[in-house]
């Protein structure tokens, strides 16, 4: 897995520019940037089903969505381009392996939404509450980007990542 | 810090027209929200500063990120008072889509250089403690 990480990264030249002087801070710039759209728009429509800002329509926040799927894949490419650069910093963290876990939790609670009450949540009106499964789902998925934002900062102090693997 | 610029760029693309007019007075509940989390962005910030004072204020990407940073609160805060409001709920009228675009691109571009400044931070350090000068 390490290796061929590693390969993938060498054979595309993504290697080769996150080890150029400006390389690594540029990426973690544009990841940075990719987490404040996903946080502005998806996480605002969370805070809005949790009752912030009574009175603004659901659907009409909704509409920002797409700009959160955009700085979610930019999040995806420059993730990427960091674990790929050096898998064995990544692999192994704890930190890293939450933050994923996190953010898989994220996905299927996306899932659930969409699957369950999205359309519920598009009908209702802009001063009533949401379902309380709604409001679940909004917390569960405030509360896991928030601890991504927290993982992804920690990833750094767990280094060298051997020695906080305990399971690895 | 992404809840206050997550917030600031969704603002900016909807004065840039990517989106439809977001700012309504019914957005007005949100800023609260966006200045609590400025609290804690100043008060992690003056942690910062006190833990290490010559590595941040021996750094001119400190004073570009500071600058960035303020400029785009004053955005803020000035589009959040009545005229700023005015303007923001009619941006998409013709008389005022060019106001409303010139503010979208400053917000965008001082959010963009505060993020980058403070990620360019922890490389362009040329000193880290202060006992380096005596």
């Amino acid at each position: 897995m390490e290796q061929a990480l590693l390969q993938f990264s060498q054979s595309t030249g993504i290697f080769a520019f996150m080890n150029s002087p400006w390389g690594w801070p540029v990426v973690e710039s544009l990841h940075f940037f990719g987490l404040s759209l996903l946080i502005g728009t998806v996480g605002v429509f969370d805070l809005r089903m949790l009752g912030f800002g009574a009175g603004i329509s659901y659907q009409f926040l909704h509409r920002l969505v797409p700009i959160g799927v955009f700085g979610y894949a930019l999040n995806v490419t420059t993730g990427t381009m960091f674990l790929s650069s050096a898998p064995d910093q990544y692999l192994y963290n704890p930190a890293f392996q939450t933050k994923i876990g996190l953010m898989l939790v994220a996905g299927a609670n996306m899932m659930w939404f969409y699957g369950t009450t999205s359309s519920k949540v598009h009908d209702t009106k802009d001063f009533d509450m949401v379902s309380a499964r709604a409001r679940a789902i909004a917390l569960v998925s405030l509360a896991c980007w928030c601890g991504v934002i927290i993982c992804g900062r920690l990833i750094t102090y767990f280094r060298p990542p051997y020695h906080w693997c305990f399971w690895c | 810090m992404a809840f206050v610029v997550g917030i600031n760029l969704a603002l900016a693309f909807s004065l840039l027209g990517f989106i439809p007019s977001l700012l309504h007075s019914r957005f007005r509940s949100f800023f609260s929200f966006h200045w609590w989390a400025v609290g804690l962005i100043f008060l992690s910030g003056v942690a910062l500063l006190i833990a290490y004072p010559a590595k941040a204020l021996t750094n001119p990407v400190f004073y570009l990120k500071f600058f960035a940073l303020s400029v785009g609160l004053l955005i803020t805060w000035r589009l959040q008072r009545s005229k700023g409001m005015t303007i923001l709920e009619s941006s998409t009228a013709d008389a005022n889509l060019g106001n409303a675009k010139s503010i979208g691109a400053a917000m965008l571009l001082c959010w963009m250089t505060t993020i980058g400044a403070g990620r360019f931070l922890a490389y362009t350090h040329s000193v880290l403690l202060a006992s380096r000068f005596y």
